[in-house]
């Protein structure tokens, strides 16, 4: 295959028309949670998402589920944003949107392999940070949840080259990434960063999209994006990746991205990365029973 | 992520078992006096250990059978039992499949390349705690099938030891059941085994290079002297040590490896605070150990 390069992508992804335009509910609540918290209207919040009833009811299954779920049953939409706040509301809205865009490629990645890479790195991003003791973990969700954006775009403006860029790394067994590089000449990382950017995602997130196999270590993000790496990887490790078999070893210590966050939060010292990888296996567990369970019927090998 | 947030699926007995708090707390007592951690798809099999326990001393319940294990006059005794009964009956052949994958497709062209920069084609590989044979004729196997294609110039040899003169006696015998080979896929099993009125004999091929052994890892004047393998298993043994026995043991194996070797715990141990010299290297759904070679980078691009 010759590479495309990045020359055809940036004219493939001028013409707007082909690219996933942003689901109305996310800008509208985007819009409603960018001002002053305080105030925030709650009912403004459960009436745009209400608008989708389907939305809805993912949004309530997902808040219910084992991954987030607090003591007591959520009933309503309205229960969901005062017992998880608007943050985690945000997110739930976001995990539950996302699958639909995907679900327009016909080929490629199957959308419930993508979606659990997608919800896994999320939980682990954010669980991540927390061990981590980074402040203002809010963040760490969202930006593990969209930083696969690219891969979306690749399968939708190159319907013929990307399952095949898919099918060479499964039989070579090499890393996504790598294989995009050579058969392409550009990654999902440029293409998520330009639908990052149509889609007007803040600057951070927009970041680690571009970043997320090849952290900047100056960046104002940098916490970011390492912590994304970190999980991305761990996840494609312990069965949450793109569903087939990488042949890699990986020490995590010795990765920058892991350096980098061990100087700056001393947790670090006191995390056992190989426990820690155990541990992520009871909420891969989880992440697999959710998404069978929000797209029933739909089962894949993992 | 914490605990409180998973929740119970349905109303089992087990799933009762894994809100039971003590059953909990159980599992943090035994991953501190043992390593051994139990991940929640696992706590059945913790819950049916601990009630063969309870029922042996006549605990009528969890509380009960944990201030035993504590604070009870005979509870060294116990926990020793206890660790008797969750490591037994465990083994069978190809019992961790990804890290078999990751020493097949992964470990070995490594070990193999550095090798023949020393015009060595031989590869040396123990057993440590071999228990009635699964583990070493299972690697056996799997280098078989590695070099069986282009390597036909190779050879190796496993050494297998044990404390148990028992159990070295079952390895001789090579005699196994239905259990034990029930994970074995159905060409492996009829390529390496015999029938035998129901039971599954290994063949010479498969027994030719291995050498059974017993040996108290704690013999310090033997261990000493065991040197220059390529490939270490150690599996659920050394949570029979203290702190203490287990560092000695661990920088035994150390010692015993080349430089570049690797070295394998059981699926859910960690060498976290027990030994610093190993780097933890992740592979696709298993962890293991590194020996570094001097001046070598083991972080790359992920």
């Amino acid at each position: 295959m010759k590479p495309i390069g990045t020359d055809v992508l940036r004219r493939r992804i001028g013409n707007l028309g082909t690219l996933p335009v942003m689901p109305s509910v996310l800008q509208s609540l985007t819009e409603c949670l960018s001002g002053n918290p305080e105030k925030v209207s709650i009912d403004r919040i459960v009436e745009l998402i209400s608008y989708d009833k389907s939305l809805a009811s993912q949004v309530l299954r997902m808040a219910n589920s084992a991954l987030f779920r607090r003591r007591n049953e959520i009933e309503s939409l309205r229960e969901g944003v005062m017992s998880l706040g608007i943050w985690r509301i945000r997110d739930l809205v976001y995990s539950c949107t996302l699958p639909a865009l995907l679900g327009k490629s016909k080929d490629g990645i199957a959308p419930t392999v993508f979606w659990r890479h997608a919800l896994g790195t999320a939980l682990v991003s954010q669980h991540l940070a927390q061990r981590l003791a980074i402040p203002n973990v809010e963040k760490f969700y969202l930006a593990g949840l969209l930083h696969d954006l690219g891969i979306l775009v690749n399968s939708i403006l190159f319907p013929e080259q990307f399952p095949a860029v898919l099918k060479l790394a499964e039989t070579t067994e090499a890393p996504l990434y790598e294989v995009e590089m050579h058969e392409l000449g550009f990654s999902h990382c440029e293409s998520g960063r330009i639908l990052a950017g149509h889609w007007k995602l803040p600057e951070d997130i927009s970041g680690t999209i571009e970043f997320h196999h090849h952290p900047r270590m100056d960046a104002p993000h940098t916490d970011l994006t390492c912590t994304v790496y970190l999980a991305d990887l761990l996840c494609r490790l312990r069965g949450l990746g793109y569903g087939y078999y990488e042949a890699r070893e990986f020490d995590l210590a010795a990765e920058p991205a892991w350096q980098v966050l061990q100087k700056k939060y001393p947790a670090a010292a006191a995390l056992d990365l190989a426990l820690f990888t155990f541990e992520l296996d009871e909420h891969a567990n989880h992440v697999r029973d959710l998404v069978d369970s929000i797209f029933s019927g739909a089962t894949v090998a993992h | 992520m914490a605990l409180e947030t998973q929740t119970l699926q349905s109303n089992s007995s087990v799933d009762a078992d894994l809100a039971d708090p003590f059953l909990i707390k159980l599992r943090e007592l035994i991953y501190k006096v043992s390593g051994i951690y139990h991940q929640e798809v696992k706590f059945y099999l913790l819950a049916s250990r601990v009630r063969r326990r309870m029922a042996a001393i006549n605990s009528g319940t969890l509380a009960d059978y944990y201030d035993r294990l504590t604070t009870g006059s005979s509870r060294d005794a116990e926990m020793r039992s206890l660790l008797n009964e969750i490591t037994i009956g465990e083994t069978y052949f190809f019992r961790s499949k990804p890290a078999l994958d990751a020493v097949s497709k992964i470990i070995l062209p490594k070990l193999m390349a550095l090798n023949v920069k020393k015009s060595l084609k031989k590869l040396k590989l123990w057993s440590a705690g071999c228990s009635t044979g699964e583990e070493p004729y299972t690697l056996s196997i799997v280098l078989l099938e590695h070099l069986a294609q282009k390597f036909k110039d190779w050879s190796f040899e496993i050494l297998a030891t044990d404390l148990n003169e028992n159990s070295i006696a079952k390895c001789r015998e090579g005699l196994y059941g239905e259990y034990a080979v029930r994970n074995l896929p159905a060409p492996i099993r009829d390529r390496y085994f015999t029938q035998e009125n129901g039971l599954h004999r290994v063949k010479d091929e498969v027994r030719a290079a291995v050498k059974f052994e017993r040996l108290n890892l704690q013999d310090q004047a033997k261990v000493l002297f065991m040197k220059g393998f390529d490939l270490i298993f150690c599996c659920n043994v050394l949570i029979y040590f203290d702190g203490v026995a287990k560092k000695r043991t661990v920088e035994h194996f150390f010692n015993g490896l080349i430089p570049g070797g690797y070295f394998f715990l059981g699926e859910c141990e960690t060498l976290f605070n027990v030994y610093d010299q190993f780097r933890l290297v992740h592979f696709p759904g298993a962890t293991g150990y590194h020996k570094p070679v001097p001046g070598e980078s083991t972080g790359g691009p992920a």
